[in-house]
């Protein structure tokens, strides 16, 4: 459906409109399923999460701003983090940010491209610059919501070379985008 | 090969730790403390945003699957029996203490004329006045809304104009769930009032909400708000 309509209907959810947000919900909940379920991989967790993701979307409608993301991209955001938060309470990973990051190697250079463009290349074009198996590695992260470890043990690599593999294929898609 | 301090302000650094919290490999303990920092660094917290918009084209890879009714019911359930009022206002007025300050001193001129004019309007209902701060999460425009039922107008200051390039303001009245009913386009430049139609007098009432939303040059084309809403709040007496 087009981004227009999904945008007016989250406008007026924001001025509280019951009817609005029936119809929203009618409009987007199968695709926003379909993240909870993928993720969760739990039919009666991921309704849960759903009926929860909904709650959010009522109370955060007004801070949709249209014009600076695509409004069913910015469902599918609150959708994938409030599944991915629930997977990582239910099978807690290691912490990781306050480490050093290990991240040799691609030549980009953030205070070089500065100027941020808004738009850049696809993600697509850039996924096909790196090797296959990392692209597939950002991938399944994303959209499975796989943790480093799973990652690792999926692609029969230790885990600091999984965390290093997605850190420069992140500094690479960024320098790609930028291009 | 070159590794980083945890503590140094590295942006390499931080653009991996915004594609690692959108991608979502991240504990829960880290996503808290990214979350966190968004809240407070707006050149990371616009890394992140950027992650976000430049991924979200995998979310294709995510098949639509059909849910049973009960859902939605729960849903409603959920929002709309917990209260009636699912909003209480602390944050927005956290976000106005800095425009309040500079309004400060032309709601003291209209309490000022409200005394002045106590007088001639006495009758109570006539004289009724509102005042209603409306602010919006990216702040683009804040605004104080004030009504003098005596007048019938509804001026507006707007503490921040946006760059609305071709675009109106419109300013809206909810009423409970009704929908939302437009009290007309505000002025494209600097502060702006309406006239009320007299019918309207009755129907802004404290408890009332008014907001404003981005719409084409003019107004929306459909009678209902088809645009962003920049900015809302709640109407109470002055």
């Amino acid at each position: 459906m087009a981004d227009e309509e999904i945008s007016a209907l989250l406008g007026r959810v924001a001025l509280r409109d019951r009817a609005a947000f029936a119809a929203l919900y009618r409009q987007t909940s199968p695709k926003l399923f379909g993240i909870a379920l993928r993720i969760l991989k739990d039919r009666s967790e991921a309704e849960e999460a759903l009926q929860e993701i909904y709650v959010k979307v009522w109370e955060r409608a007004e801070r949709f701003a249209s014009g600076e993301a695509s409004p069913l991209s910015w469902l599918a955001a609150i959708a994938r983090n409030h599944a991915i938060d629930l997977l990582r309470v239910r099978k807690p990973v290691a912490n990781a940010i306050d480490e050093a990051y290990d991240l040799a190697d691609p030549a980009y250079d953030p205070e070089r491209s500065a100027v941020i463009r808004s738009e850049g290349r696809r993600i697509d074009a850039c996924m096909e610059e790196l090797e296959k198996d990392r692209a597939d590695a950002v991938r399944r992260a994303y959209v499975e919501g796989l943790s480093y470890e799973e990652l690792a043990e999926m692609f029969a690599v230790p885990l600091n070379t999984m965390r290093t593999w997605l850190r420069r294929s992140l500094l690479k898609l960024r320098e790609c985008m930028e291009r | 090969m070159t590794t980083q301090k945890p503590e140094s302000g590295d942006s390499r650094r931080d653009e991996v730790i915004a594609g690692e919290y959108v991608l979502g490999v991240l504990s829960a303990e880290d996503r808290r403390k990214v979350e966190a920092r968004m809240a407070t660094d707006r050149n990371f917290a616009a890394m992140v945003s950027r992650w976000q918009s430049n991924l979200a084209s995998l979310d294709a890879a995510y098949e639509p699957v059909a849910l049973p009714p009960h859902v939605y019911a729960a849903i409603e359930r959920r929002i709309f029996d917990a209260a009636t009022d699912t909003r209480p206002s602390p944050g927005l007025w956290n976000s106005l203490a800095l425009w309040r300050s500079l309004a400060l001193a032309s709601l003291a001129a209209v309490v000022v004329m409200a005394g002045a004019m106590a007088g001639l309007f006495s009758s109570a209902p006539s004289g009724q006045r509102l005042v209603a701060d409306l602010a919006g999460q990216g702040n683009a425009v804040n605004l104080v809304a004030r009504f003098d039922a005596a007048s019938g107008r509804l001026s507006l200051t707007p503490a921040a104009a946006s760059q609305a390039e071709e675009k109106s303001l419109e300013l809206w009245l909810i009423k409970g769930d009704d929908p939302p009913i437009s009290l007309g386009v505000l002025p494209q430049s600097g502060e702006g009032g309406i006239l009320l139609a007299p019918g309207m007098h009755r129907q802004l009432t404290p408890g009332s909400t008014l907001a404003v939303s981005i719409e084409p040059l003019g107004g929306s084309p459909t009678g209902a708000p088809t645009g962003a809403v920049i900015a809302q709040g709640r109407a109470r007496s002055l």
